[in-house]
């Protein structure tokens, strides 16, 4: 391979130290030229006949550092140590201007892609924008701290990159002249040698900044979002001093300052020759037309580097991108003119030093044309010969601008410009950074972070909660793994192969184990670990063979299965794991096609196996089980999803960022619990957090995408559904524990307390829906009622806000309730069925149904009542000093008695009104007496704590079948029984039995 | 001056106000694990790790002591904010920047005990003295030039600020008063344990004629 050395010849001499120097093709490849920072003369060689002597031009008073040649090689510029930059005729060499002068040495000069416009950077504080029309100075841009040594103008037109010594890139937007990106040290530190100087290049299609990384490598950052997209790195043992691309952007030519040039396939990412010098080459360009390359050294010595890419493989020049073509094509045809012009105006206008301070009006038209076309100045172009131009030029960039939009676009969603399946994450892990830790794992344990050094990588895991939570030492990572998962019991970590010699690798490690030495790894040949997960006492790995392998955490292999598709994530919580995998290529209208499953490892069954749903055009970004183990989804447009068993096993919509969100925030989750959502809320455009300062979980509340409602009661119709979302988790889990044999008495317990807020949110929506006249609503949610004193509760409702028509509805619900209660208790406790009075409230009119009933279920609640009469009720509510006296009087109906009576008195104070109907009704009628029996039940359901007590005094009236199972109900007993099937916490069963 | 007026007289002495200021709220995040707290002045927590919640100052040092919890910063806090201030101070004689009423103690109480949570430490601190010596010498520099008045009212004037003013600015009113109608004012001024009360009572002496 190192046959054909390059034979340099002396083209500077320069002093005996390194200097810059600069070599430049034209654009026909008839000329180089070449300029040393030692040197005040520039030399225009012609390559075919090297011997003969150059052409020298010798205008500056110091050494050359940069060169730049137009697009369309008719125009040199140069700029020097001398603070001045100078414009040239070329081929000819004839000096034209003094075009601009700093104050400070000038490192770097570039042309934009029409010649239009030359940026000038150096020393100085900022980034000089001249137009080369007439000399006029269009901008400055200043933001870098260093000197500015690189600069690179983006073929399509639209941004410019710089770079300074010290190592910042800027990404620059021409038209407002701000700065869209900056990447603090992404390149090496050059320090204040002169002779190396940072570069940033585009490809030639403009996608891509190639920019010298920390690590003796190249890395390419995105056009539109600055993110790092790959890197190639080699055999470069020191940093990169130069980057050059084939005219066709397939390969590129690295020097560093190990002397050495590369020449790179940028596609394979691999280097495919190299060569080394004598001295460091400082300058490299690409033969325009041909296959070679010309170099020159810090020492003045260039040559040109023949055949460089092996004929075996495509041209440097083939395939040169269409948009480039196309562009130039139609820039250049007005290019010339505007170097023409430019030259015009230069010639007669602009004096030796002075310019662009006082113009000539006449000016002020072609200025107008330059790059930066403003809306504003629109109106300007009357002038008839102007307008095609103007236009053209404006189609190109808006056209661009589309492009590009799409493009940020695309690439936010990953795959909306070509559709492209998602790759396999981590949960909880952000993409790695240079230089800066990273996570591999957050949850909301803890997280596990690395950052990764020369050869070996750093890893640190943390327990959020310090106090109890085991303490982990940092450990040194060789295998460079990308992939973590954590639990409280150990964590489990995976590298992808890189080569050969490096075979992915699965490491588990216990955090607390009796045996020394119990982590272990696995070594995988020819197959490489996509994700991992663990889980309780096992660990999970996919590979790219689709393989799902799980192991023991004592290391032992037990499983190995298949799976449909290439995995795209995994998530694994107590005995439960869930895979998600592709289940074809995505559509073409970029829906990615998933499918996940959940298994139950110890049990070695599978629990669940579906599609994933994802919203259009999104891609999944964390999975992951809530903490009372429902298995969630979250994807890149914002909507999280929890699994559930509803509707044999659905997903449903619990959050949406697009509804929470303040502008300029993005969510990253960690995870969740029933009613809120924990996140990490990052600032755009960050949409991920950095591990120092530590990210803060932030608390958002769950709610379904619910349309707007003509109740206007959002929040409470949301707190229904979660409610009810809650009760069939629940549900689900009593069904799973009873079959188990297990106790369920904390689960009932749990479900008693959803139950008693969900009858009280549905409460508040009956009394929303009778404010708003919602009638039929109303009803339906009385129905929904799990409690019969709720229904009591409602009823008094109705009756309070004077809807007697509904309160009567509500008492037909109610009476309907009773009696299908009645007949399952007939049926399954006959026994106890003793009381003649079931049987009559079947037979009897509703009426008096409704009287005997009120007197059945609550026997001494009607029996107070009936003791008191009518006109004592009514006295007591004018005169409320008399109530003690009237406790007393009615100590002999027992002490609960006495507590109805409170309630009673409570009652009549609060609700004057209604209750003076009742007492009055009471004195006419006994059937009065009905509606303000559910009265007192109001009150005592409003009262939840009281609820206790009042059932307890109900316990203690006559052994009643009704009476007793509003005991039990009230009490939830857990008793797994046949009882349990008329258990009315159990909202499903209860349907059963209807 | 009032800046070198002897800090035995001032009502509280500095730790006292230090003290007051300590009831303010401010954000922690907890690494630990623990139910609410009930207190008199209300309930804090629940505390989960990594998850911010607000706790009296001097809870937040407690915890912070026993490395229990991380202190967020204030708002305020900023190096921005700060210079902000600072420029406001610096620009405008007349008038005081807002700033929170204990930002001296608060300011105090966090470069002491959560050093390592403040970014910029060194120059916020330098920052919040700088402005503290601007605003006083404002003060004083203002004092110089009130004149027979039975009221003083200086907006945004902070705890600390006030504490140190404070019995100057009650006796110059109180001679002040006495100067225009001496023959209103009976020995008051002679009993020498009765200085800081009476001119404590400042506002309601008018109202004695």
């Amino acid at each position: 391979m190192k046959i054909k050395s390059v034979k340099l010849r002396e083209a500077h001499k320069g002093s005996s130290s390194a200097s810059f120097c600069s070599i430049l093709w034209d654009l026909q490849a008839h000329h180089l030229v070449t300029a040393s920072s030692s040197e005040p003369s520039i030399s225009i060689h012609d390559p075919l006949l090297p011997s003969n002597p150059p052409r020298v031009l010798r205008h500056h008073r110091d050494g050359v550092t940069a060169l730049a040649l137009s697009p369309n090689s008719t125009c040199l510029a140069s700029g020097s140590i001398d603070h001045s930059v100078k414009l040239y005729k070329f081929p000819g060499g004839e000096f034209e201007t003094n075009i601009t002068r700093f104050t400070l040495p000038i490192r770097v000069l570039a042309f934009n892609k029409s010649g239009s416009m030359l940026a000038a950077a150096g020393d100085d504080e900022g980034i000089k924008l001249i137009n080369t029309i007439d000399g006029s100075i269009a901008r400055v841009l200043k933001a870098h701290r260093g000197p500015v040594t690189g600069l690179a103008f983006d073929p399509n037109g639209e941004y410019l990159a710089s770079i300074d010594s010290i190592g910042t890139v800027i990404y620059w937007d021409l038209q407002s002249g701000r700065t869209l990106y900056t990447l603090k040290g992404v390149a090496p530190d050059t320090g204040s040698d002169t002779s190396i100087l940072n570069i940033v290049s585009w490809s030639p299609d403009g996608e891509t900044l190639a920019v010298p990384g920390l690590k003796n490598d190249i890395v390419m950052y995105d056009r539109d979002t600055a993110e790092k997209l790959y890197n190639l790195r080699g055999d470069h043992m020191q940093p990169i001093c130069f980057i050059s691309w084939s005219p066709n952007g397939k390969y590129m030519a690295t020097s560093s300052l190990d002397k050495q040039v590369l020449i790179w396939d940028v596609n394979r990412k691999q280097d495919i020759d190299r060569q080394k010098f004598d001295d460091r080459i400082c300058c490299m360009a690409w033969k325009p037309i041909g296959n070679a390359l010309a170099v020159i050294d810090v020492m003045g010595k260039y040559g040109v580097w023949e055949s460089v890419v092996p004929s075996s493989m495509k041209s440097p020049t083939e395939d040169i991108p269409s948009s480039r073509s196309k562009n130039s094509n139609g820039l250049l045809f007005f290019d010339e003119e505007d170097e023409e012009l430019s030259m015009s105006g230069s010639l007669s206008d602009l004096g030796e030093d002075s310019h662009g301070e006082s113009e000539p009006p006449s000016r002020k038209r072609l200025r107008k044309q330059s790059v930066l076309v403003d809306d504003q100045h629109e109106d300007v172009y009357d002038e008839l010969s102007l307008l095609p131009k103007t236009e053209s030029r404006k189609k190109v960039h808006r056209v661009n601008k589309e492009n590009s939009d799409k493009e940020k676009d695309g690439l936010r969603s990953m795959m909306a410009f070509r559709p492209k399946m998602q790759e396999a994450f981590q949960p909880g892990s952000t993409p790695s950074q240079p230089g800066k830790r990273h996570f591999l794992c957050y949850n909301m344990l803890g997280s596990i972070t690395t950052i990764k050094h020369d050869e070996y990588s750093h890893i640190e895991i943390d327990f959020h909660d310090t106090s109890t939570g085991p303490r982990v030492p940092p450990m040194t990572d060789h295998y460079g793994f990308t992939m973590a998962s954590l639990n409280e019991n150990g964590s489990v970590f995976a590298n992808p192969c890189k080569g050969e010699k490096n075979m992915s690798t699965l490491m588990y490690r216990p955090f607390s184990s009796w045996a020394n030495n119990s982590e272990w790894y696995m070594r995988f040949e020819g197959e490489e670990v996509r994700a991992v997960a663990v889980g309780a006492t096992w660990v999970a790995a996919v590979t790219s063979l689709n393989f799902l392998r799980t192991f023991t955490d004592g290391g032992l292999q037990k499983h190995i299965l298949s799976l449909n598709g290439p995995v795209v994530t995994a998530a694994g919580f107590k005995d439960e794991l869930a895979i998600v995998t592709h289940v074809s290529d995505c559509l073409p209208s970029n829906e990615q096609m998933l499918e996940f499953s959940i298994f139950n490892i110890s049990k070695g069954t599978q629990i669940f196996k579906g599609r994933l749903p994802l919203t259009p055009g999104s891609y999944l970004t964390w999975l992951g089980f809530s903490e009372e183990g429902q298995l969630s989804s979250y994807d890149s447009k914002g909507i999280l999803r929890v699994f559930t068993n509803q509707y044999g096993g659905n997903w449903l919509p619990l959050f949406s960022a697009s509804k929470e969100r303040k502008s300029g925030e993005n969510y990253w989750v960690v995870g969740l619990n029933a009613s809120k959502l924990f996140c990490v809320v990052c600032k755009n455009p960050d949409s991920f957090p950095q591990v120092l300062p530590k990210p803060v979980l932030t608390l958002l509340n769950l709610s379904f995408p619910l349309a707007s409602s003509d109740l206007g009661e959002e929040a409470l119709e949301n707190e229904f559904m979660l409610n009810n979302l809650h009760l069939s988790q629940i549900q689900h889990r009593i069904e799973v524990m009873a079959g188990e044999d297990l106790d369920a008495a904390s689960l009932d317990d749990e479900a008693f307390v959803i139950e008693a807020a969900q009858d009280r949110c549905i409460l508040r929506l009956i009394a929303s829906c009778c404010n708003g006249d919602k009638l039929v609503r109303a009803i339906e949610l009385v129905k929904l009622l799990s409690v019969e004193k709720s229904v009591r509760g409602a009823i008094q409702l109705a009756t309070a806000l004077k809807l007697p028509i509904l309160a009567e509805q509500f008492n037909n619900i109610l009476e309907e309730r009773l009696r299908s209660k009645t007949e399952v208790l007939n049926t399954s406790l006959p026994s106890s069925n003793y009381g003649p009075s079931g049987k009559v409230d079947l037979a009897v009119s509703k009426a008096l149904t409704a009287i005997e009933r009120s007197e059945i279920s609550e026997p001494i609640v009607s029996s107070s009542s009936a003791k008191l009469s009518a006109a004592p009720l009514f006295t007591k509510k004018v005169k409320s000093s008399d109530r003690i006296k009237f406790g007393m009087q009615k100590t002999d109906g027992g002490q609960t008695a006495n507590l109805e009576d409170r309630k009673v008195v409570k009652d009549a104070d609060k609700n004057a009104g209604p209750s003076h109907v009742n007492c009055v009704k009471e004195v006419t009628n006994l059937e009065t007496q009905r509606p303000s029996n559910p009265f007192l039940k109001l009150q005592n359901n409003r009262e939840g704590k009281k609820v206790g007590e009042v059932t307890q005094s109900q316990s203690q009236g006559p052994s009643n079948p009704i009476s007793k199972s509003s005991n039990e109900e009230a009490k939830k007993v857990g008793e797994v029984t046949g009882v349990q099937s008329h258990r009315p916490s159990n909202p499903f069963l209860k349907s059963t039995v209807k | 001056m009032a800046g070198q007026s002897d800090p035995h007289i001032s009502l509280f002495s500095a730790e006292e106000v230090e003290f007051m200021a300590e009831d303010e709220l401010i954000e922690i995040v907890p690494n630990m694990r623990m139910d609410p707290l009930n207190f008199i002045c209300g309930d804090f927590g629940p505390f989960l790790p990594q998850i911010a919640t607000q706790v009296p100052l001097w809870l937040a040092v407690a915890l912070k002591k026993r490395g229990k919890c991380a202190i967020r910063p204030p708002q305020w806090m900023s190096v921005e904010n700060l210079t902000r201030v600072l420029e406001g101070e610096r620009d405008t004689q007349g008038a005081f920047q807002a700033l929170p009423f204990h930002y001296v103690e608060i300011s105090r109480l966090l470069f002491d005990h959560a050093r390592d949570d403040i970014p910029d430490m060194y120059m916020v601190r330098s920052l919040v003295e700088d402005i503290r010596d601007v605003r006083i010498h404002k003060v004083e520099t203002s004092l110089e030039k009130f004149s027979g008045t039975s009221a003083v009212k200086i907006p945004n004037l902070s705890a600390m600020e006030v504490n140190i003013i404070r019995p100057f600015v009650g006796r110059a009113l109180q001679a002040f008063y006495k100067h225009d109608n001496p023959e209103k004012i009976p020995d008051v001024d002679r009993a020498p344990s009765g200085h800081t009360r009476v001119a404590n009572n400042e506002p309601r002496r008018p109202l004695r004629r």
